[in-house]
């Protein structure tokens, strides 16, 4: 009798211990996120839909493999999905990350989660710490919604903020990665690896079933319509329409990508906050710093390098995260945007 | 239930009836799995095949679609291929065959009470087409450019046993009628 009371309360200390050696391996988690969360928790689990395939039915490369620069067999505008991350540079080719969305990955002894949404054309870089993520199969204002599988909390991609399970309205530590093509991150980071299709499942890797990026077709094509509810809609600009976001305490800023070409160096303030975006033409793309001194930077004098933008007084910014987004979906998450379309027209 | 079996067979029997139900179903299948997904463009030309993945013909990736065990490519179509989605393809499309043949039979006997022929078979058959293209009408409207995929997209997993159900019922009313009224000679 003895000996099974004894066997069932180890078990049950066991048990109880499985919830917090779970907890223990979460994510590495901002209790208090620096990104903005517009709309309350509540609402963003009521907009949540089901985007057909279930849970992991859309399956995360656990176990990516990866090859030389010199031995892919990828067109040089082929869109591709860059991180470089101490010191080493990967490239995720869209049309593999098409089928798979999240890519859990590990870079200079890192563990990362590399993640793309094709339904709001977004990617984004994710400590993951000891779990991984995966995805749910739901989605809200058509934003993948990822789960982490030590806690199974629920994290749109955009939000970076876990809007159901344990972690409720905790954030996520992101991570800079590149929205750009195979020629331009290749120019960039001669030594890149690059994720080939050998990621244990079968897939049709030449097709894309939402369209092309190479050149723009189908759901792609910035006027084609979107797909699922979002919470909020706003029609000044077509759904597709690209623009760089970036997120900061006081709320979010979108620079249409037309501007950010032209203008080179973008200063704006949000609330009490100056940020400064830097126009990269060789990725075509931003970096975005918090410019608390209201230092100049002069695009004349910059330079772009592996290691990023260098150049006369950029050291003493901090850097913010920054990703382009379809238009639909950057004002469905973040309704009051700041939106900077160039100096004529602010 | 064993006379209906004995009119499958006798169906069956027949070279024309058994070859249409036969094309009936080859045709579905194909379709099925072409608005599934599974058979699609993108080959490279040629031909290819190879299947690293058999530790997954169980695995789910959703509902009624499983995940792809191999990739056959033939000149620019790409097959990925699952066993259980080619068995569901397979087994829809025979049912809709014998629908389609039992309706044409029923068609083809002589009347007693003077009722206009029985579309019973090829009304149902009409739910197993859509159902086929459910799974992925998601990605057709997306062609298409219509909203209202998203609305699509949580409905497919009901579409494929509404179709198995009404197919199978179907059969069956046509299977005992034919019983009833003595199919044709």
């Amino acid at each position: 009798m003895i000996p099974r009371m004894l066997r069932y309360s180890a078990l049950g200390i066991a048990l109880s211990l499985v919830p917090l050696s779970s907890m223990a391996a979460a994510p590495p988690i901002q209790e208090t996120p620096t990104v903005p969360v517009v709309h309350s928790l509540a609402s963003f689990r009521e907009a949540v839909r089901a985007g057909g395939p279930g849970k992991d039915g859309i399956p995360s490369i656990d176990r990516p493999r990866f090859q030389s620069a010199g031995e892919a067999t990828l067109k040089d505008g082929d869109k591709v999905i860059g991180v470089y991350h101490r010191g080493q540079a990967r490239a995720y080719p869209q049309r593999i990350l098409v089928w798979h969305e999240i890519v859990n990955d590990e870079l200079g002894g890192e563990a990362l989660s590399i993640t793309y949404c094709p339904l709001t054309g977004t990617a984004l870089g994710f400590k993951r710490g000891e779990t991984e993520l995966g995805v749910s199969g739901k989605l809200v204002n058509s934003n993948l919604i990822m789960y982490d599988r030590a806690t199974d909390s629920e994290w749109p991609q955009i939000l970076g903020v876990a809007i159901d399970g344990p972690l409720a309205g905790q954030g996520l530590e992101e991570l800079r990665v590149f929205w750009t093509t195979w020629g331009a991150w290749k120019a960039r980071h001669p030594e890149t690896e690059v994720l080939t299709d050998q990621t244990g499942f079968v897939r049709n890797y030449r097709r894309d079933p939402y369209g092309s990026y190479n050149p723009t077709s189908g759901y792609y094509a910035p006027d084609s319509r979107r797909l699922f509810p979002v919470m909020q809609r706003d029609d000044r600009f077509p759904p597709k329409t690209e623009v760089f976001g970036v997120r900061g305490p006081e709320g979010a800023l979108a620079i249409t990508r037309e501007a950010l070409r032209e203008e080179g160096v973008v200063d704006v303030t949000l609330g009490e906050r100056r940020y400064t975006v830097i126009h990269d033409p060789g990725l075509d793309t931003g970096w975005a710093f918090h410019n608390p001194e209201g230092l100049e930077i002069r695009p004349t004098e910059l330079d772009f390098t592996a290691e990023g933008v260098t150049g006369p007084g950029i050291d003493s910014l901090e850097a913010v995260n920054g990703f382009e987004a379809m238009w639909f979906a950057w004002a469905a998450f973040y309704p009051d945007t700041y939106l900077y379309e160039g100096q004529e027209a602010p | 239930m064993k006379p209906l079996a004995r009119v499958i067979l006798r169906m069956l029997s027949r070279p024309t009836s058994a070859g249409a139900a036969g094309a009936v179903m080859a045709a579905y299948a194909l379709l099925y799995l072409w608005l599934t997904g599974d058979i699609a463009g993108g080959g490279a030309g040629g031909w290819q095949a190879t299947f690293p993945a058999w530790e997954r013909v169980f695995q789910a990736r959703g509902l009624f679609q499983f995940e792809p065990v191999g990739l056959l490519t033939l000149g620019a179509l790409v097959w990925t291929f699952s066993p259980l989605n080619t068995l569901l393809a397979v087994s829809m499309g025979l049912l809709v065959g014998l629908n389609i043949v039992a309706g044409w039979w029923l068609w083809r006997t002589p009347r007693q009470c003077g009722l206009s022929g029985s579309s019973t078979g090829l009304l149902a058959a009409i739910p197993a087409l859509l159902a086929g293209g459910a799974c992925c009408a998601p990605i057709v409207l997306i062609w298409l450019g219509l909203p209202i995929a998203g609305v699509l997209a949580s409905l497919t997993p009901f579409l494929i046993p509404i179709a198995l159900l009404l197919l199978v019922a179907g059969l069956w009313l046509s299977l005992r009628r034919l019983v009833g009224e003595g199919s044709p000679r």
